[in-house]
């Protein structure tokens, strides 16, 4: 059953013209791209180490939302779709920090009060939080 | 099934419904019936990344309050295992599209054979992480109330993180195994054959929602093992 269509050409493959050798190409890229991030990650990087994480990991994930997901040759409405869900979800981002961050300290959670007002007593690992504010 | 070469040539549409098995009725040919199975998936990827971009608001939220704690608690999980953990998901991405292809390609048996792989990177996985889970049960690095991890007593914000990471890596570990059955699923109709070059949806489909385990994982990993 398999083997008969072997030769058949595939009517509904608009999307499926590249070979096996584009899959190949974007597993090597996902590696080298997971051990970039495992050694940048444990670098001591100050303030850049979380946002070359995010954009290591956005990179990762646009390939294969493009390849793996074939998104990059999908119908236009599927796009659409996906795009629509990623900007509600900076929309649920910008309104919960725009919050947050225009709050008056008192305001906060009582947590990071305390933690703000004797943040002294936590104890911390020079290694680990070199660039404690 | 025998009318399957028929329903390669049939692409025209107006006899499609006598020669395809896998056409609807309601459906005007397999083209429009894959267009609308297609976008009905990603409507429901759509909901999924929006489930979890809650719980990353979360993580968002509270790594902001309690930045330092959040840092040296990601330090106190196992990058090794979460290095290969990511490997794995990554590699049974990869098999899974190429499962696909394969059986674009009219070859059912490398596909099964691919996707059995995948399953048993899906089963690695899991069990990588139960035994992490375990290995933070007996810290007592636990989520809300139960939380008694001796390394981070005293850190404001420190059972915070560890709620975090139960909830997003247990959310996802369920969704492991729920990619698991659906795979299974799929490799039951790769092997019947109920699945070839001219009828793939059901494969391609399974295969996406793989890759959204996949993409989870890719943000959840540097969130919580690196940074």
């Amino acid at each position: 059953m398999a083997e008969k269509n072997k030769q058949a050409a595939d009517p509904s493959a608009h999307e499926h013209e590249h070979g096996a050798g584009r899959y190949v190409l974007i597993w090597a890229a996902l590696l080298v791209f997971t051990l970039t991030t495992v050694i940048t990650g444990r670098m001591d990087l100050g303030g850049a180490n979380l946002p070359l994480a995010l954009i290591i990991a956005t990179v990762k994930a646009t390939l294969v939302v493009l390849f793996f997901m074939h998104l990059w040759d999908s119908e236009g409405i599927n796009r659409l779709v996906f795009g629509v869900a990623l900007l509600f979800v900076l929309v649920l981002l910008a309104g919960v920090f725009g919050d947050l961050l225009t709050r008056m300290p008192d305001a906060l959670p009582t947590g990071q009060h305390a933690h703000t007002l004797e943040g002294g007593d936590m104890p911390t690992t020079p290694a680990l939080n070199p660039h404690a504010e | 099934m025998s009318s399957s070469d028929a329903a390669v040539h049939g692409h025209g549409g107006h006899d499609e419904h006598d020669s395809n098995p896998h056409l609807a009725h309601h459906f005007d040919s397999i083209a429009t019936q894959n267009h609308a199975s297609r976008l009905g998936m990603w409507l429901f990827l759509g909901t999924e990344v929006l489930l979890f971009a809650g719980l990353f608001l979360g993580y968002a939220v509270y790594r902001h309050f309690y930045h330092d704690t959040f840092r040296f608690a990601s330090h106190t999980l196992n990058l090794t295992l979460g290095t290969v953990n990511t490997i794995v998901l990554i590699s049974s991405s990869f098999t899974v599209a190429m499962a696909y292809h394969m059986v674009k390609k009219g070859n059912n048996k490398a596909a099964a054979g691919l996707l059995v792989f995948t399953i048993l990177c899906a089963l690695a996985f899991l069990c990588i992480k139960a035994f992490e889970y375990q290995h933070k049960f007996a810290e007592g690095a636990l989520p809300g109330k139960w939380f008694t991890f001796e390394e981070m007593k005293g850190m404001p914000g420190a059972n915070m993180f560890f709620t975090v990471y139960f909830l997003t890596t247990g959310l996802h570990a369920f969704h492991v195994i729920v990619g698991m059955a659906i795979l299974m699923w799929v490799l039951k109709k790769v092997i019947k054959g109920q699945v070839d070059a001219s009828y793939s949806i059901p494969v391609e489909l399974g295969g996406l929602y793989w890759h959204l385990v996949d993409l989870v994982w890719i943000f959840l990993f540097p969130l919580l093992y690196l940074i």
